[in-house]
């Protein structure tokens, strides 16, 4: 006992023991999963698992036949570049304006986060209810004042611009309250300078604010991305990726070859290993860019 | 140095308990079998008796697991049923229900775990999907004082693959027509008079549809997969056939189908029927003269105030049909006897009659407004004073039952959850002709019916 106590008494082995705990569970939860995930997507395996056939790279050369499954890549791209930068920089925007801990200020972060803590099923259901087409509260609002009936969930073209701003209102407060963080974090003094040689607002934020907080934006960048690119609950939830498949994003399908209809577990493997590579190779990049720039 | 090794203890402490946490199961029925002892005679070779087998001794209390996906106001009333069971029950039976909107997930990753409950409550297709994990309950009717001709046999065959009894009905949905009595009155026309016809139907949408107050005559949902399931049955007959022992998929070629696509499209572009996903909602708000759908319609409906009937889906070319989905309760592959016997028990008093003349199968039917599976409960006074639950039970009994597809073609899932919706929203949203919609929906569907 004397012996392994002293053994593990050293802070450079005694780190292992601390860590060992939140290593365990992202091994459980995430790395066995995603090991898991590349193993079945080599396999044609039904959704109790009870029967497993090798088919190699069978699943992957159906995938990228699978028209629904390349259209699912197209609305996920085209959801993640409308949502992304409106959420980056929206979000930096609305910052800028409540760095100062007053109340107004305190009240307004308040609001803008309240949807991140509301479940996306109530969020989902609430925007479905007042958009409606016929009994929806914005519509009837805007068919009052002349514009007509707007069908907006259910308008090849249209919706997908819908649902990415209930999914940029649901999210985009806790970006914000980030920037806000980042942005108390800079020193007075430099603004303080930069008044004192004549700057106003708008050239301090940008030779300022911008500079001092880019680890933030990055950071807030990255996560977005990675978030957009596996965009379900407000989709399932609002659209379950209709009308006629403009909204149904690559996890929303992953989701329905797995869990219902047709159930094929290899097949939803092999579309979410190639999820998780252009995942990878887009955080990389924006890794590096991120390196770089430092 | 006694810190340190204070904290070791709980780093320990943290991580054993994560792995306990982990794989903890519950104790349940599980809990009193014998595998250990079997193992013991058998020389330490590991059982090979089935899983679940237990020595739990007759009389002895006896707990079982019971799952389902009823998360509703329904699941409230379940809820208390099964708490009534386990308070009135002499038999020492315990039932713990676990009610999970993610059922489905959760049931098909126990399976796979090699675990599962005593007992599941499911749509009889989960026989295709889980058929491995299911016992055989045909015995059902011997070992308990349930009458086998009280059930309605199309019902049962819905429940069954040739001799093997896999479910025991629990609840019948069909699908059903429902009609806004006021828009009827306030269009000229008799509010108990519906169409009876297809025909009928398009001619009443167009005089039901007043644009000016947002009112549609037909409310056709191209997002309910289900709803336009049984409608183009009525037009087509059935999606897959048993052609001679192999699997025939008949979308081509279809006039049924093909009619029913083209008057759903002239409905849309008529301005008779919205192009809208929630057409249930609109119903409730008053807004749609006819609809079709599930008993849940009408708690909707009741609720809004409403005033509606409710008649059984005009037929068309295909003729007479009762089509349903028969849900049930089936016991798993992890019951051992003695918590099959169990689950018969539960399964019994459900179906029987109390002192006054009620049973939980009889409240089920008049709370919720699904027809009864037995014929005893429909000849209840009660039940027969419901004008809902005697509509609903206006459907031919001898009429084929079969929905969408052969009752027992496996890919059933397959067709209502991928070809339908494709094929109906390229013809709503203008994708695809009819024609060339039904040549892919025949495509997809043999590429499904090629697997089994």
């Amino acid at each position: 006992m004397k012996a392994i106590i002293k053994y593990w008494n050293k802070p450079s082995r005694c780190a292992y023991l601390f860590l060992a705990p939140s290593v365990i569970l992202l091994m459980l939860f995430s790395v066995l999963p995603l090991a898991a995930a590349f193993g079945l997507s080599l396999f044609e395996v039904p959704i109790t698992m009870n029967t497993v056939s090798f088919v190699g790279l069978e699943n992957f050369t159906e995938a990228f036949h699978d028209e629904r499954f390349l259209n699912s890549l197209k609305v996920t791209a085209l959801f993640t570049l409308m949502e992304v930068p409106l959420q980056v920089f929206g979000a930096l925007v609305v910052a800028s304006f409540l760095t100062k801990n007053n109340f107004r200020n305190k009240l307004l972060r308040a609001v803008y986060f309240l949807p991140v803590i509301c479940s996306a099923t109530a969020v989902g259901i609430m925007w479905k209810m007042i958009l409606h087409s016929n009994i929806g509260f914005i519509t009837a609002v805007l068919q009052t004042i002349g514009l007509g009936r707007i069908n907006f969930l259910n308008t090849p073209g249209l919706t997908i611009f819908v649902v990415s701003f209930i999914s940029l209102w649901r999210s985009f407060g806790i970006s914000a309250i980030i920037y806000v963080t980042a942005i108390q974090q800079v020193s007075a003094s430099l603004y303080e300078a930069a008044e004192m040689d004549g700057a106003g607002k708008v050239r301090q934020f940008f030779h300022i604010t911008a500079p001092s907080i880019r680890p933030t934006f990055w950071y807030i960048l990255m996560t977005r991305f990675a978030g957009a690119l596996q965009i379900f609950d407000i989709i399932y939830i609002t659209t379950n990726g209709g009308p006629n498949y403009t909204t149904e994003s690559t996890v929303t399908y992953i989701y329905s070859r797995a869990f219902s209809s047709a159930s094929s577990m290899g097949y939803a493997s092999a579309m979410s290993v190639i999820l998780f590579v252009i995942i990878m190779a887009v955080t990389v990049l924006m890794y590096r860019k991120m390196n770089k720039e430092d | 140095m006694k810190k340190r090794a204070v904290s070791i203890l709980l780093t320990t402490a943290m991580t054993i308990s994560l792995f306990t946490g982990c794989g903890g199961t519950e104790k349940t029925a599980d809990a009193s079998r014998a595998e250990g002892e079997a193992a013991a005679q058998n020389g330490g070779a590991k059982e090979t008796q089935p899983e679940g087998e237990n020595q739990t001794a007759p009389g002895d209390p006896v707990k079982i697991t019971f799952w389902n996906s009823f998360t509703g106001a329904d699941g409230d009333m379940l809820t208390d049923l099964v708490n009534r069971y386990n308070t009135e029950n002499t038999d020492g039976i315990t039932v713990e229900m676990d009610i999970s909107p993610d059922f489905d997930s959760q049931l098909s990753t126990a399976f796979a775990a090699g675990t599962g409950p005593t007992m599941i409550l499911s749509p009889s297709a989960y026989r295709f999907t889980y058929g491995d994990y299911l016992q055989n309950i045909s015995d059902v009717f011997e070992k308990t004082s349930l009458d086998k001709a009280d059930f309605i046999q199309s019902y049962l065959d819905y429940c069954s693959e040739g001799d093997n009894l896999y479910f025991v009905p629990f609840q019948v949905v069909g699908y059903y027509m429902y009609w806004n009595k006021d828009l009827f009155t306030a269009a000229g026309l008799d509010p108990e008079a519906p169409p009876s016809t297809w025909d009928e139907w398009a001619d009443y949408a167009q005089k039901l549809t007043d644009e000016s107050k947002n009112v549609y005559g037909s409310g056709i949902s191209y997002d309910y997969a289900y709803q336009i399931a049984h409608i183009m049955q009525r037009f087509g007959g059935l999606a897959v056939t048993d052609e001679n022992g192999s699997w025939k998929a008949n979308f081509e070629d279809n006039d049924g189908y093909a009619e029913f696509l083209n008057m759903y499209q002239t409905l849309v572009q008529n301005g008779d029927n919205p192009l809208e996903a929630d057409t249930d909602s609109m119903a409730s708000a008053g807004q749609i003269g006819m609809t079709v759908g599930g008993p849940w319609v009408t708690a909707g409906l009741d609720t809004a105030g409403v005033n509606y009937g409710i008649g059984l889906i005009p037929l068309g070319d295909a003729g007479d049909m009762n089509s349903v989905e028969v849900l049930g309760f089936s016991v798993t592959t992890a019951a051992s006897d003695v918590e099959k016997e169990a689950a018969y028990k539960f399964i019994q008093w459900w179906n029987t009659e109390n002192a006054e003349g009620s049973s939980p199968a009889l409240e089920w039917s008049l709370a919720n407004g699904f027809p009864a599976y037995t014929y005893s409960v429909q000849e209840k006074d009660a039940y027969k004073a419901s004008a809902k639950l005697s509509a609903m039970s206006a459907a031919n009994p001898d009429a084929p039952t079969d929905f969408i597809v052969d009752s027992s073609f496996p890919g059933i899932n397959a067709v209502i959850g991928d070809v339908i919706p494709e094929m109906i929203n390229s013809v709503a949203f203008g994708s695809s002709s009819v024609e060339d919609a039904l040549t892919k929906a025949q495509a997809a569907a043999d590429k499904i019916t090629a697997d089994y």
